[in-house]
């Protein structure tokens, strides 16, 4: 019965290459663009003056198009609420010890910068590269290192699994707080300037209205989750790895 | 602002359920019953505004090239309240089961809810992709609810092969975005005319395979039966009767309003595999022992009488199509909740296991019976009638192959139902639990069940008997009439 | 040249999906999906790229590149990422019933 895998494999060959041809003479067919056409001219032209923004892509997350980016922050919600769901019979007994001492003194000097760095590309979201889910995922791997070097019941001690649940739910009701704002101001759900948002000048920290603000959201929201993704999935492998190996000395 | 609050009031819902429970540790059924009337009639109430005065709905109050667009016209509300309907039915259902405990499970509830009326309000593209990935990770999440093994791996195979679908409409967006520039999907109506012809075959089928890989035709079909088996009962009555229809929604919407005028091969194709699907489906339910498998199998098989009422690319079809989905939301609902209960009861899925049920459990036989005519197509019911109106759309349409195989499947159903219901009616050995039968089982409240069982079974009769009314069939051509007027629904976005 | 990294990503596509198809080890199907997403991600940030181009932080010196695959490429990898830490969680379940992560030993479910 060895002929049967192998004519499989081969049909499944056949078809990934034919679809790989057919996508490829959709692609070659299309000119390469010189210049900017549609809906991204008019972006480039006109954040500046329409969002107070200086980063265009930012403008375009988190003002024309926010309502995919609460979709999109939901979809994180989702999963986690789902993966805590999945894990959340298992409590662990033990922690692992976590790394030597030299690698704890070091870390435990880096730890405020990285957390420094993490809260600049949130809130500078609006003038440099960056954003909400850069700097929030940036957060997420503090925590995660926290957990490496100095073991998970070190960092559940200090960024308790409470505390993550709140600033979840808190970024999500933030985000959506503020669309309705724009609602209630008559100008359409999740609308920046035209709702009243202030402006600012050009290019100072407090411009581009909500935008900052919803940085901040998206970044509490997407820290928060990936962190407790993180956190949900090594509470039980560390817990599972106590009881093959009989137990690790505390 | 009835299309906003339609979608934001569900999900503002699951997002305060945690602090609620942070408050206090179990919520109260109240609590979440509010919840959700408040969510259904946001939904309605869009529905009736789609209905009467079809409405647009501008994000940020940015233009529709530069922004979001919510579009509410007549095949949004109809589906709408085909939605409200059905969860509300679920959400009933669950509640009775369950009580206010399990809070993850009415977050994920009410997430869904949520994307489900995005999915149906939308009027971008990219919008139409980001929330019919909330949708997808919900339904996985609900599917693997209960923890079972069986629910887990059903729970992996639902995903993955959801996921693959949803990367390939990821892909096909892309290809749009690169032909035109734009993503919003009545000015892409008009740009998609000018492009080469290569590209415009790779976006449709990229688009048209994703978006049939989530709704379960036959070729692609593999997670259907493990997943709407392996749930709970409210679970895959909401997963065969609710989401499979936004499914077919979202393949509807995109169809008609890309390739009605610029490639007819999607339609044909799609017309082919809703014959596979039909034939499939009913050949494997006809092997199946357990119940709700079988059910399942059955879905696949009427998501292929909708695909071929799809396919014909007429109003006519359109209209039909639309017609079943709402029958057989109202169907398959009931005859999964009844199969659910009388398992329970019995404590075993599988048919030979569910005998003299007639003598302990008359009045479920009874609806068990009406809701499986209908379904199977005898005469009065409303089964019958929409099935009468998929061939006469397809006669219109000049095929002649998908009336024999609707006819065909016809038969293979009426066998494996009357197989179940010979299975109930006769006399049974003793409960297969191991209680002797003189011991009275302690009784379940399932009031609230047997009511919604009973008044789908009743709306089956009572639709049956309307669709030979004017009136009626007024309404759903006009539903099927907006479905396919591309121009009118470019006109309602653009404003021209 | 950029049809370069056109073709690269879809054979990157075909080689997800074929791994999905085949393999047998549920890593390897994770390893196919992220495979896939990755992808269709370098497809949509190649679209947006002019020769020339300078990055779309105002004011420009020059012709910027066109921000809008950008803002899709960061809401499609969140997306995508979720879908594959729900199925990584999946399969660390499925492990500790089965013990196994070999597909051919875990089709309980059949027919």
């Amino acid at each position: 019965m060895s002929i049967r895998p192998f004519i499989f494999r081969i049909a499944a060959l056949i078809l990934c290459v034919s679809l790989g041809l057919m996508l490829f003479r959709g692609i070659a067919a299309l000119p390469v663009p010189e210049k900017v056409i549609g809906p991204a001219g008019h972006y480039l032209a006109r954040t500046a003056g329409e969002t107070g923004a200086r980063n265009v892509v930012g403008a375009i997350l988190f003002d024309y198009r926010a309502f995919d980016t609460l979709g999109e922050s939901t979809v994180i919600f989702t999963a986690v609420c789902g993966i805590a769901m999945l894990f959340s019979r298992r409590k662990f007994h033990r922690s692992s010890r976590g790394l030597s001492f030299i690698a704890k003194r070091g870390i435990g000097i880096m730890v405020p910068f990285l957390l420094m760095y993490a809260s600049v590309i949130i809130l500078f979201g609006h003038l440099s590269p960056g954003g909400g889910f850069q700097g929030g995922t940036i957060f997420a791997t503090v925590t995660v290192l926290l957990c490496v070097v100095y073991g998970s019941s070190f960092e559940s001690q200090y960024f308790p699994p409470r505390t993550k649940d709140i600033l979840e739910s808190g970024g999500a009701l933030l985000f959506s707080g503020i669309g309705l704002i724009g609602l209630a101001a008559g100008t359409g759900f999740l609308s920046n300037i035209a709702a009243g948002f202030p402006a600012g000048t050009f290019g100072s920290f407090l411009s581009a209205g909500s935008v900052p603000i919803l940085n901040v959201a998206v970044g509490m929201k997407v820290g928060a989750g990936l962190s407790t993704i993180f956190y949900s999935m090594i509470k039980m492998l560390d817990a599972e790895n106590d009881h093959i190996e009989g137990g690790r000395p505390r | 602002m009835t299309l906003v609050l339609a979608i934001m009031l569900p999900l503002l819902s699951a997002f305060l359920i945690p602090f609620f429970h942070l408050a206090r540790k179990t919520l109260s059924a109240g609590l979440i019953s509010i919840m959700g009337l408040a969510s259904i009639s946001a939904a309605l109430a869009a529905a009736y505004t789609g209905w009467y005065s079809p409405a647009v709905s501008l994000m940020g109050g940015w233009a529709p090239d530069i922004g979001i667009a919510l579009v509410g016209d007549r095949l949004s509300s109809a589906f709408l309240l085909l939605t409200s309907i059905g969860s509300g039915a679920a959400l009933a259902c669950a509640l009775e089961k369950f009580g206010g405990g399990p809070w993850r499970f009415y977050a994920l509830f009410f997430l869904l809810l949520g994307s489900m009326n995005g999915i149906l309000l939308t009027g971008d593209l990219f919008n139409l992709f980001v929330f019919y990935e909330i949708f997808s990770v919900a339904a996985y999440l609900l599917v693997a609810f209960s923890m079972s093994w069986q629910a887990l791996e059903a729970g992996l195979k639902y995903l993955v092969l959801g996921t693959i679908g949803a990367l390939f409409i990821l892909l096909g967006t892309a290809f749009t975005f690169m032909a035109t520039g734009v993503l919003n999907m009545a000015l892409l109506a008009e740009a998609l005319a000018s492009i080469p012809r290569e590209t415009l075959t790779a976006i449709s089928a990229c688009l048209v395979l994703g978006l049939t890989i989530k709704t379960g035709a036959f070729p692609v079909h593999f997670w259907l039966p493990d997943a709407h088996s392996s749930a709970q009962t409210a679970v895959s009555a909401l997963l065969s009767g609710v989401l499979i229809k936004v499914s077919i929604y979202a393949l509807m919407r995109v169809c008609y309003i890309f390739f009605l005028g610029t490639n007819g091969t999607v339609f044909l194709a799609i017309t082919v595999t809703g014959s596979l699907s039909v034939l499939g489906g009913h050949l494997m339910a006809l092997r199946q022992d357990d119940i709700k498998r079988l059910l399942a199998y059955s879905t696949v098989a009427q998501i292929g009488y909708i695909l071929i009422g799809i396919g014909c690319a007429s109003a006519a079809g359109a209209a039909a199509a639309v017609f079943h989905a709402f029958n057989h939301m109202l169907m398959k609902m009931g005859l999964f909740i009844t199969a659910g209960n009388l398992s329970e009861e019995k404590g075993t899925r599988e048919i030979c296991g569910l005998t003299g049920l007639w003598k302990s459990h008359p009045v479920w036989v009874a609806v068990f019976a009406v809701l499986s005519a209908a379904i199977v197509g005898i005469p009065p019911l409303n089964g019958f009638m929409s099935k009468w109106f998929i061939i006469l759309s397809s006669a219109g349409a000049g095929t002649v192959i998908p009336a024999l195989v609707i006819a065909a499947g016809t038969v293979i159903s009426a066998a494996y139902y009357l197989r179940i219901l010979s299975a109930f009616i006769s006399p049974g050995e003793g409960s297969s639990s191991g209680l002797p039968p003189s011991v009275p089982r302690k009784p379940r409240r399932r009031s609230i069940s047997f009511a919604i069982v009973g008044s789908f079974a009743l709306l089956c009769l009572v639709l049956g008997v309307m669709a030979f009314s004017p009136f009626f069939r007024e309404c759903f051509s006009s539903i099927g009439q907006t479905a396919v007027d591309v121009e009118a629904y470019v006109g309602l976005v653009t404003g021209r | 040249m950029i049809l370069l990294s056109y073709a690269t990503a879809i054979i990157i596509f075909c080689i997800g999906l074929y791994t999905i198809m085949v393999r047998r080890n549920l890593f390897k199907t994770v390893l196919g999906l992220a495979l896939m997403e990755s992808a269709v991600l370098l497809i949509i940030v190649s679209s947006g790229y002019i020769p020339g181009g300078v990055p779309p932080i105002a004011p420009f010196s020059g012709q910027a590149v066109n921000p809008l695959p950008h803002a899709f490429t960061l809401t499609a990898i969140v997306i995508g990422a979720s879908d594959i830490a729900l199925a990584l969680a999946f399969i660390v379940k499925l492990h500790r019933h089965y013990r196994t992560v070999d597909l051919d030993r875990i089709r309980g479910l059949r027919g």
